[in-house]
């Protein structure tokens, strides 16, 4: 669905324009079912190699579950996913996931949590000290490296996630509703940063979130999820200029899209609340 | 108002603590215990009967005894190993219940089972296994204590967040390092209470051991003056069991505070 631009003259072009021709993330007809359950079914999506696909839809339609395929947390009931040309069946390396609730161990400093993935992936311990500091330095925790994480607020815990899958420097960084646990404010200040800090290391990136507003701003494309089982219902390139700032949610055109965004996903509402009531 | 602002304030320490009216109660409370024992004694015991004051006429002579000492040394030291050996055995055995569903049916009732049964009962047939030695002691103490670590160890190992676990996965972590980086620091906390409790049970089965199978201990130590009529100076041991189980208390919480600085500390967020 194309939406005119009202002042497509103004439009910069993208600083990292999002490389869609190569294909880092193929989704092919996903379907994930639970015994009678359909969760979603013939879900195709690809990502491209600097892109963000933001993934929005109505709560329980299986956005996470989605997201956890492509990591190869669960396997689907039938489709596949492929990275880098890799059927995925596992985690594979190269890919970060950044969880919902942070998903910080509380006996790991915000050091050893950073660390961890690195430990994992087999790196030196010289490299372990040179690298950890620098991530740590990106998302804006220097000085708390010894701390544990029940001594940081929730938008610092999120921050040393985001460090943990950035230090394995990822090809693909999932983000399962990475600002949902945060405050409203925390969260506005974190989208920045994680824009500012994609503009330095662009990846191919999948956001799942259920903020209308969070995907249209992240997302180079938007991907609503709706129906039961969820399908992809449609999908919505979001032209705004790059980089992305908080101007951009001054711009008329974000306003436009959210709007549309809005509608697709409240008729839905709307009309299973429709049923609910006759 | 006034009974949050008491909640909020820091523990009053040193001499305010004890001139507080709680403390003094306390300490009231023990003075009439004491009174009303010695007062007992005297009126309806015979004469052997342990009573306070014959108890701190004797103590300076109990204490400098080395027989005490050496005896106190046995059982503690039985206990020690006892508890280091059913902590190994206890954590292995409860990570493989908490996180194998087929070792958790396999086992789960006859932990359940042993845990519940007194340990006095399997004592005789300790000895028949291990003679009338150290061996059959140390054998109770860890009968005694390993059950208690295997049922805790192995609810840590069963609460470890899924969430972790996902990261783990997520981070191509193998099985080994999701056992030892993961669901094992994750169950320590269980372990420790586990640990507490083991603690108790573990001194109360060396000294059953040494009253049953006449194992030189403070268990013996207690026996043979009390049937030497001797009842103040096995009082002194009894009164020095009770303490090495404070003391032991003490010992792991603080050790908890100092293991584990991440854990408990809730109440500092916010």
């Amino acid at each position: 669905m194309n939406i005119p631009h009202p002042i497509a003259a103004e439009r910069k072009e993208p600083s990292a324009s999002p490389a869609r021709a190569n294909a880092r993330i193929r989704v092919q007809g996903l379907a994930k079912r639970y015994g009678a359950l359909e969760v979603f079914r013939n879900v195709n999506v690809d990502v491209g190699d600097r892109e963000i696909v933001a993934i929005v839809g109505p709560s329980g339609c299986g956005k996470t579950t989605l997201l956890r395929c492509i990591d190869g947390l669960i396997a689907p009931s039938s489709g596949k996913v492929e990275i880098s040309g890799v059927e995925v069946t596992a985690p594979l390396p190269g890919v970060a996931m950044v969880f919902q609730q942070f998903g910080l161990f509380p006996w790991k400093t915000v050091f050893n949590n950073v660390a961890y993935g690195l430990r994992l992936a087999g790196a030196s311990k010289a490299e372990i000290r040179e690298r950890v500091p620098r991530f740590i330095k990106l998302v804006g925790l220097a000085g708390f490296e010894d701390a544990y994480p029940y001594q940081l607020s929730g938008g610092m815990q999120q921050r040393c996630g985001l460090a943990r899958a950035l230090a394995i420097e990822p090809s693909v960084l999932l983000m399962d509703e990475p600002f949902a646990a945060v405050d409203a404010q925390t969260r506005e200040i974190l989208q920045f940063e994680l824009l500012r800090i994609w503009e330095v290391r662009p990846t191919s990136m999948v956001f799942v979130t259920h903020s209308i507003e969070e995907a249209v701003l992240m997302g180079h494309r938007v991907v609503v999820l709706k129906g039961r089982p969820a399908g992809v219902f449609e999908i919505i390139e979001v032209d705004l200029p790059h980089p992305r700032t908080r101007e951009t949610l001054m711009h008329p055109h974000f306003a436009q899209l959210r709007e549309h965004v809005w509608t697709t996903l409240m008729d839905e509402a709307r009309a299973a609340e429709l049923q609910l009531q006759r | 108002m006034s009974a949050q602002d008491a909640s909020l304030s820091p523990p009053r320490s040193g001499l305010r603590a004890w001139l507080s009216p709680e403390a003094t109660a306390r300490i009231a409370a023990g003075i009439a215990i004491v009174a009303i024992w010695e007062l007992a004694v005297r009126l309806w015991a015979p004469a052997f009967v342990a009573r306070p004051s014959r108890i701190v006429a004797v103590f300076p002579a109990v204490v400098t005894d080395p027989g005490l000492w050496l005896a106190a040394g046995q059982t503690l030291g039985a206990v020690v190993q006892g508890l280091a050996f059913a902590v190994v055995l206890g954590t292995t055995i409860g990570l493989a219940i908490g996180r194998v569903p087929a070792v958790e049916r396999f086992l789960q009732l006859y932990v359940s089972g042993l845990f519940a049964m007194p340990m006095v009962a399997i004592l005789p047939l300790l000895t028949l296994f291990f003679g009338y030695t150290g061996d059959a002691r140390l054998a109770t103490v860890v009968f005694a204590a390993v059950f208690a670590i295997i049922i805790n160890v192995s609810d840590g190992a069963r609460a470890v967040p899924p969430e972790y676990i996902e990261v783990s996965r997520s981070f191509r972590g193998s099985g080994w390092s999701r056992l030892f980086d993961v669901v094992l620091p994750s169950s320590v906390p269980y372990l420790i209470a586990g640990l507490k409790l083991a603690a108790g049970r573990a001194l109360i089965g060396a000294v059953v051991a040494e009253f049953y199978a006449a194992i030189p201990g403070l268990g013996y130590y207690i026996l043979y003056n009390t049937r030497t009529f001797k009842h103040s100076e096995a009082f002194v041991a009894v009164a020095m069991l009770a303490i090495v189980g404070v003391l032991f208390e003490l010992l792991l919480s603080r050790g908890t505070r100092w293991l584990l600085p991440w854990y408990r500390r809730d109440e500092a967020r916010d």
